[in-house]
């Protein structure tokens, strides 16, 4: 027996169908109500999904990058925000196993199981221009000192743990991790988000921190360096989770479109409609292959930023225009509050903005292109 | 062995009671057998149920009169069966009703006389001696025609509900009490049996008779008039979207698309529309009833039965003859 | 107390269609799952395992593939598993595939208690379970909705179509559960990757003492001629009489006949 293909196939079995019991029914009462109902957090910590790729020698389930975003994939057709919030767990861990140093990861990477950690760029003054950031950090004696001000971190509020990203000199920018329950640390606002709005967006503030060397995440300086590599692994997840979406509108729109009659013929059957749910298909047939390929590339330890870049700028764009084309199949059940397309509209339009704007994405695809020919 | 060219029915008895299915199975195979029709019935030694069973015309009705057999086990039912089977001969066919007790009893004694069972069967004919057994499976989605051309006898259990029952007189029907039916007691499970009471009404989802009211039927008196006759057919009251911005429905209430799809033997529809968003929701509910004033309703053609007129008043004389 | 749960593979859903060249069962692109009813009985045997103590073992009768299955009860609990996989076995209806699982139970030994779900969602018979416990020589309950374990016995509540039972049963016994028996846990994402320390066991036809002409095809008395898709039964359309007391007697009627509502109680 192949180890690796069973234990996915098992794994896969679970996600499916804790996602079609737990998550797919509360689908539309977690965007109504801005809140993970069902005891859907201490579910997915009972069920270890928080350590679905922590690797196992801090205590995880060790799945490589592909099974990790079929899982969130799955998720996603359910759920949208609930991928969200793993995929900013995920992320984070996967930098602390990659950056870490051995006494950060025997401390943390333990309590990953069933605690959240969140990644943190974004301030007031600067998002995509992170030296635009005031956070900083100071030596002193063996100790780091750390203030400042982090906002829009995806799942702030929610996860108890924090990489942060602040200067330890005018051009220089590296990141710590602190815990929430360090004095100095306090939460500080709740965004009001138009899309994903189960998942908790905040700020921290950070006031005179005291920290061991042991949390600078990797070296000082490295700060570019891990963001990149942060954003690389979210945009991965990113078309885990826009593949799920767009899976989630064909569900409803092929469907409706089945049982929906105009005079005696379901409106499948008509050419416009046809098109509209074609182009859905293929859309999101491209933005799996895209995910898988680079999630492929990453576990096999190649250049995976330019297909990660593509399937986030791809995907994204694609989910917003897919669930236009649901709604208009839908006509007014489409603009109905009460009908679940409308939100994956504004979930997907998120995705358009996070872990870089599209325009950002194309910039790299575009360098990249360009390097690869020189 | 010997084989003998009859048909048998397995009576199922609960408490005293015979249950109808067995009126409908009876029904059945005096349509469709050449060869004598037979039940068998296990009763308590004061009982006479063959007078309900005489109603329904078989050609004869075996009874194992036995106070402690009446309240046996699968095991010991199963046992007592065999020796019937073993004095009076292996019968053509031996049909028991898909109801629990059915599904439990047959597939032991098939096991104990080595033949063919086919499970919950929806129809049944011959073609000579050959039972042709029609069997659902995958949850109703596929049909298996299903043939045991080789071993007596040829055992199915068949789904109540699905034949009708019609009374009948049969002037040669005899009567056969055995007694010297030897089985095994078993020690080893005690049974504590207790007439199930009427279930009050739950969920629609798993409901048997639903009762669902729309925009139609939205004003106090028309809601009053449905929770009541609902009562009267322990039934669950269900609604279509609009109703549940009132204070008394919910989204568990609401039937359809974006609400709950529900399978009941009974669906009455009062003041419904019939807009597809209701009607995906529905199309598993066996008989739909619906009543609406207007005589282009689309629910009617989703119903098997329809009254054009007042759905309250409809209810209120309905309910007077429950 | 040694408990032996039985273990079907089911397609992932039970919403199929035909294939109309092959004329069978169209499973492309179908994955598998643990039919659901045993995720019951598997739950249930591994509370009364950690409420009295014993072993749970799996079993299946299958293909090599059925092994993926295997691994999830393992890594839901089970203690170890069986899976019985020869040629020999394929083609077998129920009789035929009670007849081996039950030799393979008295291959295990000393067992106790035997579990299965109440039917499979895609055979949906439930036939299997009775005919082992005939083929095993020991009592059984069917339909379990509740079952509490004691040292030497279990008490069960099951519901039949007009009344409700408790049972006190003594072992060796087989029960077959319901989906009300209890909540079946999800696998633990940790676990999977654990489970793999404990055994499966592939058994053939050779390690079993077998009748061969009571397995697989051979042994099967029931033959499908035939499959199809069931014709959608167009609703009837019935109009009932104008005036509503005449049409509400019409329709009580027609329910009464139909068994819908019973007659006169």
């Amino acid at each position: 027996m192949d180890q690796n293909k069973t234990s996915k196939e098992i794994l896969l079995r679970m996600v499916k169908s804790f996602t079609e019991n737990e998550v797919a029914p509360f689908d539309m009462e977690i965007d109504h109500t801005r809140s993970y109902v069902n005891d859907l957090l201490n579910k997915i910590k009972e069920t270890d999904l928080l350590s679905t790729m922590l690797p196992k020698e801090y205590g995880g389930a060790g799945f490589d990058g592909s099974t990790t975003a079929e899982m969130i994939n799955e998720i996603a057709r359910g759920n949208a925000s609930l991928a969200v919030t793993l995929e900013g767990h995920f992320k984070s861990i996967d930098q602390i196993v990659k950056f870490g140093n051995q006494a950060l990861k025997d401390e943390y990477l333990p309590q990953a199981k069933s605690r959240i950690i969140a990644f943190s760029m974004t301030e007031p003054s600067g998002g995509s221009n992170p030296l635009g950031i005031n956070s900083h950090a100071k030596h002193v004696g063996d100790k780091w000192i750390i203030n400042g001000d982090k906002i829009m971190i995806t799942n702030g509020g929610l996860a108890e743990i924090y990489c942060v990203l602040v200067k330890t000199a005018p051009e220089e920018l590296s990141f710590f991790v602190v815990d929430k329950d360090m004095e100095g640390f306090e939460f500080g606002k709740q965004e009001n988000f138009l899309g994903l709005t189960g998942v908790p967006v905040g700020e921290i503030v950070m006031n005179n921190i005291e920290v061991d060397e042991s949390h600078l995440l990797g070296k000082v300086g490295m700060g570019k360096e891990i963001g990149d590599s942060a954003h690389n692994d979210a945009r991965v997840l990113m078309g885990a989770v826009l593949t799920g979406i767009m899976e989630h509108e064909l569900d409803i729109v092929t469907d409706y479109a089945t049982h929906r009659k105009a005079i005696d013929t379901p409106i499948i059957q008509m050419q416009g409609i046809q098109r509209k749910i074609a182009d859905i298909a293929i859309a999101k047939e491209t933005t799996k292959l895209l995910y898988q390929k680079a999630a492929w590339l990453k576990d096999n330890r190649q250049d995976y930023e330019e297909e990660a870049a593509m399937a986030k700028a791809y995907g994204s764009r694609s989910a917003v225009k897919s669930g236009d084309d649901a709604l208009q199949i839908l006509g007014g059940y489409g603009y109905s509050l009460d009908y679940p397309v409308e939100h994956l509209i504004r979930d997907a339009r998120a995705m358009e903005l996070a872990e870089g704007t599209v325009e950002k994405m194309r910039t790299e695809i575009a360098l990249i292109e360009a390097k690869n020919r020189a | 062995m010997t084989a003998i060219e009859e048909n048998w029915i397995f009576a199922e008895n609960d408490l005293d009671e015979i249950n109808p299915v067995t009126f409908q199975l009876i029904t059945k195979m005096n349509q469709i057998s050449h060869d004598p029709v037979v039940v068998i019935l296990i009763e308590k030694n004061a009982a006479n149920l063959e007078k309900v069973l005489s109603a329904y015309g078989p050609d004869k009705i075996i009874t194992i009169k036995d106070d402690a057999l009446a309240t046996g086990d699968d095991l010991e039912i199963t046992d007592a069966l065999a020796n019937l089977i073993e004095k009076k001969g292996t019968p053509n066919t031996l049909i028991f009703p898909a109801t629990v007790a059915g599904r439990s009893i047959a597939p032991r004694l098939q096991a104990r006389l080595q033949t063919g069972l086919t499970a919950d069967c929806l129809d049944l004919h011959f073609e000579g001696n050959l039972l042709i057994q029609t069997k659902p499976s995958y949850g109703d989605n596929i049909m298996c025609e299903i043939t045991i051309p080789e071993c007596r006898p040829q055992m199915v259990t068949a789904r109540p509900n699905v034949f009708s029952s019609e009374k009948k007189i049969n002037p040669n029907l005899e009567i056969e009490t055995v007694s010297n039916i030897q089985w095994k007691k078993d020690d080893q499970l005690q049974i504590k049996s207790r007439v199930l009471l009427a279930q009050k009404a739950k969920d629609i989802k798993q409901a048997k008779h639903v009762v669902a009211i729309g925009r139609g039927s939205k004003t106090a008196k028309d809601i009053e008039g449905a929770v009541s006759l609902a009562k009267k057919l322990n039934a669950s009251l269900g609604v279509t979207r609009p109703l549940t911005d009132l204070d008394t429905f919910t989204i568990a209430d609401q039937i359809g698309q974006s609400g709950q799809t529900i399978a009941p033997d009974l669906l009455i529809n009062l003041g419904i529309s019939g807009a597809v968003q209701y009607t995906s929701g529905i199309s598993n509910a066996k008989i739909v009833v619906s009543i609406n004033t207007d005589k282009n309703a689309q629910i009617f053609k989703h119903s098997d039965y329809f009254f054009v007129g007042n759905a309250q008043e409809f209810a209120k004389s309905l309910e007077a003859i429950l | 107390m040694k408990i032996v749960v039985g273990i079907k593979q089911v397609p992932e859903t039970t919403n199929v269609k035909i294939n109309e060249k092959t004329k069978n069962i169209d499973r492309r692109g179908l994955g598998g799952v643990i039919n659901s009813y045993d995720l019951h009985a598997l739950q249930a045997a591994l509370a009364i395992r950690n409420q009295v103590g014993g072993e749970v073992i799996t079993l299946s009768m299958g293909p090599d593939d059925f092994a993926v299955s295997l691994q999830e009860t393992l890594a839901l609990g089970a203690d170890k598993a069986v899976l019985l996989s020869d040629r020999a076995f394929a083609g077998a209806d129920t009789l035929a595939t009670a007849y081996v699982l039950s030799e393979a139970i008295k291959k295990v030994g000393q067992v106790d208690l035997v579990l299965v779900g109440q039917q499979s969602v895609d055979a949906d018979t439930g036939q299997v379970g009775p005919i082992i416990a005939e083929m095993l020589k020991v009592p059984q309950v069917t339909y379990a909705d509740k079952i509490d374990a004691f040292k030497d016995h279990l008490v069960i509540d099951r519901k039949l179509e007009n009344m409700e039972q408790t049972i006190t049963a003594k072992l060796p016994i087989l029960l077959t559960a319901t989906d009300k028996a209890n909540r079946p846990k999800y696998t633990n994402v940790v676990e999977i990757a654990k489970s793999f320390d404990k055994p499966i066991i592939t058994w053939h036809a050779g390690d079993l003492d077998l009748d061969e002409k009571r397995v697989g095809q051979a042994g099967s008395p029931t033959i499908v001629r035939s499959i199809s898709e069931p014709q959608k039964v167009a609703k009837k359309n019935h109009r009932l009489s104008n005036d509503p007391a005449t049409a509400a007697r019409e329709l009580v009627d027609i329910l009464k006949q139909k068994n819908i509502l019973t007659e006169d109680k």
